[in-house]
């Protein structure tokens, strides 16, 4: 059972369509192991139905049901291809099952990066995977813009509290947290960062130019 | 309008007979009426393929997507998202459970995702799309056998429906903009010239009116 889960306003624009892609993925990673949310979401899903119900309705054209008609005739349903195995994620599916075989770009001796902006091309935000050695320490940064982030492996813990595999936590400008990955599994999170991340510690100087 | 309810009774205990859902919440008195006029139909499609029943579906949802689309950014493919949304609709009709579902919460979703579908498609320049727009927004496959939930879920589109027309205007004014304008709360704000913290608490108030907010952290 997850602690930290998105908040409803969240949710609400995920179920009205309304979020760039990155954030749709956090949330549809939630949902994929949180049945409390995906009961939320359901719901408002129905608020959606209702609205679209109360708007004026504008008339479709008399030939249209005809081409619909045409269609479906034309171009039947195909089953499904069978499924071998455990299905992946969406983030598997797009980086590979095991994420641990990525090319990691070490940072400091605890912490890795890669980033995986460039699979978001309509989107101007900065989209990143990053590890935590077990028992291992992030600097201390701060964030000029907010940071939404999911737990996809192991867990951390900060002054906010113990963040484990599948929580969702958005941190802004006035969270300085100083995450610790917890023992036995090394921590990896999928981050959004609408502004670049901000060190807040003594190798400051020394290491902003890395963390972009 | 009796009548009908009577009808769904006696459907809904036959249902129910067939498949017991659950032994906490078998009471058919609790199941009455869940099944409406639209689940039938679309069930009917889904189980038949039949086109009397798809016809029907596509007379009342049909106005209601063009709407949609309009209002959503589509203006000029309006009608082409109808077909899409239609075609879409007969696919997957075999997947269709009622007691998962009220047929327009899950045409709502169709109409939702084809929407962003077909946008990102005319955005996209180049190649294919990295992830597939259901990867993103499609609900995961629910455990079967959800019972409980799923009763709570059918209440819930016939309650929201109630309890909307109670709520203050500049409330649904607000939803209203989200869900068919396509604008995320900071673009509701801007355009009402009101503060992003405002529109929130008014999103909020609306939420827990309607009972959607279970719990939530920091409200």
């Amino acid at each position: 059972m997850n602690q930290h889960h998105p908040d409803s306003l969240t949710l609400m624009e995920f179920s009205a369509g309304n979020m760039t892609e990155p954030h749709a993925l956090c949330i549809r990673l939630h949902l994929d192991q949180c049945s409390q949310c995906r009961s939320r979401v359901d719901m408002l899903d129905s608020l959606g139905a209702v609205m679209m119900e109360q708007q004026p309705q504008v008339s479709v054209s008399g030939s249209m049901f005809g081409t619909i008609l045409d269609r479906i005739d034309n171009d039947p349903v195909e089953p499904e291809p069978l499924q071998h195995g455990r299905p992946l994620n969406p983030l598997q599916k797009l980086l590979g099952e095991d994420l641990t075989k990525l090319p990691w770009k070490r940072q400091l001796c605890d912490a890795s990066v890669l980033d995986i902006s460039d699979h978001f091309p309509d989107q101007t935000e900065q989209v990143v995977l990053q590890k935590l050695t077990a028992g291992g320490r992030a600097p201390a940064h701060t964030h000029r813009g907010q940071e939404t982030t999911i737990v996809l492996q192991g867990a951390f813990s900060d002054n906010k509290g113990v963040f484990k595999q599948w929580d969702f936590v958005v941190l802004d400008e006035q969270d300085v947290h100083k995450p610790v990955a917890l023992q036995g599994d090394d921590c990896i999170t999928l981050s959004i960062l609408s502004a670049p991340v901000k060190l807040t510690g003594m190798f400051t100087r020394l290491l902003n130019p890395f963390i972009r | 309008m009796i009548t009908q309810k009577n009808q769904t009774h006696t459907a809904i205990r036959s249902a129910i007979k067939e498949r017991p859902v659950s032994t906490l919440d078998q009471k058919p008195a609790r199941a009455e009426g869940r099944k409406d006029p639209w689940s039938q139909l679309l069930e009917k499609v889904g189980k038949n393929q039949d086109r009397e029943a798809y016809h029907s579906l596509f007379q009342h949802f049909g106005p209601q997507i063009k709407y949609y689309a309009m209002a959503n950014g589509l203006a000029s493919h309006a009608e082409e998202l109808v077909q899409e949304v239609f075609v879409s609709i007969w696919r997957k009709s075999s997947l269709y459970d009622w007691r998962k579902a009220a047929a327009s919460t899950w045409i709502f979703t169709i109409a939702r995702n084809q929407r962003i579908d077909m946008l990102r498609k005319m955005k996209r320049t180049s190649a294919e799309m990295t992830i597939e727009t259901e990867d993103l927004w499609q609900i995961p496959g629910d455990n079967e056998n959800e019972p409980v939930t799923s009763l709570h879920r059918l209440m819930s589109e016939r309650r929201i429906r109630e309890s909307l027309s109670h709520l203050p205007e500049e409330q649904t004014t607000v939803i209203a903009k989200v869900y068919m304008e396509n604008k995320s709360h900071q673009m509701v704000a801007n355009e009402l010239n009101i503060p992003l913290g405002t529109v929130k608490s008014r999103v909020r108030l609306a939420l827990n009116k309607l009972k959607v907010i279970l719990q939530d952290q920091n409200v």
